[in-house]
């Protein structure tokens, strides 16, 4: 035991060349040294003022609305935008009347039948306790609707364009000018969109619109294009999507795009709902 | 000069005046959510209204495409079906369905159940039905509430009024009992159909879902039998010296597709029901078993290991045309094909692990859906969206049957007395 060094010595032995070291750091003092550390410091802080925006960056550029609104010249009318417009105020149909509810489509079907009775003699069989499942992975509804969100990747940020010279009122539809206000209106209606994804064949589920907003971004007019109109009358898959989309249309609004340009938004047509990308088709 | 400044000056005006063309759109991503629906307990009788109601929210919430509201949050507490709904109330809680109902017991005994179903958003009532019922019968009638309400809002069938019938396995796993028993497909009313006095396997619902095809050990060697539900009889199907099993419909019903052993081949047979006249379609030397018809009778997909390996096989009802489909990894069996034609369900196996797995009719796209370790024995619901399927626990504790959505979303443990395996799910009923 008396051979072998001992811990404590072999770490005194490990630290001995640092201790060597120090007096000669300690024996030359220099302004020069004095003045690089604080050269290196003004580095370091200026280093960490600079990457801290630049973490902050990617953050901002989420904030998807806010981003577009402020393309505009004038206020942010969206964050002042009135409530919800009153149902009358909707060019849908009107709800029935309290006093004269319509008659609904009213179906009788046959009595369902007796509940079969088995001739097979189980009658001394105990009444089966039901066993409670095992808890299993976590299924909230949390957990489903991030599993669905990982699934259905978001849509990309809007660009921030520049505000420049309108020099152009209204154009027609897809070119630099609106390609913005198209972004922009999507990434607001498809948080809002969970279209049905069961048809069999994906065409089905594709859905056309002609939404007409208010100033305000609310939705002034909202109705099917005659061909999906037709598309929904003979398949249930088809009016299932097209409800689906009506559905993201309102619960989305009022829509923050920006006001000065409202010529170029007034009136969208059509506004397609095509979820075969969502269905990897 | 100053008619060509002029001009000049008006056909600048012309270029700047707004043309007000129609902006277009095109949303192609979504954000897949279940949605928002609120049931309140259904007016009238207040026990009946809330079981019936209860049992709504419990399927469509288990479908895993609606999120019912919890009714202690209703703002709006409704005292006639007939009163059009205050919408802004509804909209308040982000409710985007709204169903009204009530029960009311009729003069001549039966239970009446009305429902509407209320577009939130849209301010409208999109659907409206009433049943009739034998008043112990109301389960029945919550389901085909749950049934009317998701096709109206996703535009396929629903699967609620469906039962479903399995092998119950009860005692110790070196002397297993396993008795065919049935049950609803939310777990409701499970009544054992035979008494465990042999054992049984490989259940299938015939397409009125009243009579159950399956092979039992009785006489110590494995037959196809029949079983009629309503009756209660079963009967052995044919009358051969060797082993028969692996039974399945025709969509007509009028056939079973089955595995017949001789010589210590086995190859696939179609019976014909009426005539009880046996076709050979297949003669290979290898294995061949597990038949499955297709939803339009003209077609069947099997599996072999006439390669080598276990594989799926399609080949046309008359036996013509045989080839293999799937070439994924492991070993394939088991194939059902979906009662709507488009997907055929598979088990994937693959050194110890067993896995469920989709494939379109002719094999491509292939994707596997479960990876519980080891799933097996798909079977489909009636609107081809849902599959259940047998999980074995680890070690031997037991098994339980699962089911899954074609996307492989929402897994889910199906309620069972005990364990269970071999789930077979009936057409809607009739």
């Amino acid at each position: 035991m008396s051979q072998s060094p001992s811990p404590t010595r072999r770490k005194v032995a490990a630290q001995a060349p640092m201790r060597r070291l120090r007096p000669t750091t300690a024996r030359e003092p220099s302004y020069s040294i004095v003045g690089s550390l604080l050269f290196h410091g003004l580095i370091l802080a200026t280093a960490l003022i600079t990457f801290h925006r630049s973490f902050d960056t990617p953050e901002e550029s989420h904030v998807v609305p806010v981003d577009l609104v402020t393309i505009a010249d004038t206020t942010n009318v969206a964050a002042q935008a009135p409530p919800t417009p009153e149902p009358e105020k909707m060019d849908m149909p009107q709800p029935p009347a309290l006093e004269v509810p319509p008659e609904p489509h009213m179906q009788e079907v046959e009595p369902a039948p007796e509940p079969p009775v088995l001739d097979f003699k189980i009658a001394k069989e105990k009444p089966l306790p039901v066993e409670k499942p095992q808890p299993t992975k976590k299924e909230t509804a949390q957990d489903f609707n991030a599993l669905l969100n990982k699934l259905t990747a978001p849509e990309k940020p809007v660009k921030t364009a520049k505000a420049g010279p309108r020099v152009i009122q209204g154009i027609g539809a897809g070119n630099l000018m609106t390609a913005d206000i198209a972004d922009a209106l999507k990434s607001q209606i498809y948080r809002c969109w969970s279209p049905p994804t069961g048809a069999p064949d994906a065409r089905d589920l594709i859905v056309d619109y002609d939404l007409s907003l208010n100033p305000d971004g609310s939705v002034g007019r909202l109705q099917m294009t005659p061909g999906t109109a037709a598309h929904a009358a003979g398949n249930g898959y088809t009016r299932a999507a097209a409800e689906a989309a009506s559905r993201a249309i309102y619960q989305c609004q009022p829509y923050r795009l920006p006001p000065d340009r409202y010529a170029l938004w007034r009136e969208i047509n059509p506004l397609r709902f095509d979820p075969r990308q969502m269905m990897g088709q | 000069m100053k008619k060509f400044l002029v001009l000049f000056a008006a056909l600048a005006a012309l270029w700047t005046a707004p043309a007000y063309a129609a902006l277009q759109v095109d949303v192609t991503q979504g954000n897949a959510q279940p949605l928002p629906i609120a049931i309140p307990d259904f007016l009238g009788d207040p026990q009946v209204g809330a079981n019936v109601a209860g049992v709504v929210r419990a399927d469509l919430e288990r479908s895993g495409l609606f999120r019912p509201l919890d009714p202690r949050g209703f703002a709006e507490h409704a005292t006639n079906i007939n009163a059009v709904p205050n919408f802004g109330s509804w909209r308040a809680i982000t409710a985007q369905g709204l169903v009204t109902g009530q029960v009311t017991l009729q003069p001549d005994g039966r239970l009446r159940v009305d429902f509407r179903l209320w577009d939130v958003f849209g301010q409208s009532q999109i659907l409206g039905l009433q049943f009739f019922t034998t008043p112990e019968n109301w389960r029945r009638i919550a389901h085909m509430v749950s049934d009317a309400i998701y096709e109206r809002i996703t535009g396929e069938k629903g699967y609620f009024d469906t039962r479903i019938v399995f092998i119950s396995e009860s005692g110790p796993a070196i002397k297993r009992v396993k008795r065919l028993a049935i049950m609803d497909e939310d777990g409701a009313n499970p009544i054992f159909l035979t008494r465990g006095d042999y054992m049984v396997l490989t259940p299938r619902f015939n397409p009125t879902a009243q009579m159950i095809a399956y092979m039992s050990y009785i006489g110590g060697k494995p037959r196809v039998y029949l079983f009629d539900i309503e009756t209660g009889k079963q009967e052995r199907l044919g009358d051969f010296p060797n082993m028969t099993f692996s039974p399945r419909f025709s969509p007509d019903g009028n056939q079973v597709a089955l595995t017949l052993e001789t010589g210590g081949n086995s190859d696939i047979y179609v019976m014909d029901l009426r005539s009880r006249a046996m076709h050979r379609l297949t003669t290979d030397p290898g294995i061949d078993t597990a038949p499955s018809f297709s939803s339009d009778g003209k077609q069947i997909v099997f599996e072999s290991d006439r390669g080598g390996g276990q594989q799926i096989y399609l080949m046309n009802v008359d036996g013509s045309g045989q080839r293999r489909i799937s070439f994924g990894a492991g070993a394939n069996g088991t194939p059902v094909w979906s009662p709507r034609g488009d997907l055929i369900a598979f088990t994937r196996r693959q050194g110890v692990q067993f896995s469920i797995g989709v494939m379109r009719s002719d094999g491509s796209g292939e994707r596997i859906i479960t990876n519980g370790g080891r799933d097996e024995g798909p079977t489909w619901a009636p609107n081809g969206r849902v599959l259940m399927f047998g999980r074995e626990a680890p070690g031997g504790r037991g098994s339980s049957i699962w089911s899954v959505d074609v996307t492989g979303r929402n897994e889910r443990r199906v309620l069972t007395p005990g364990s269970a395996s071999d789930p077979a799910w009936s057409p809607l009923i009739q």
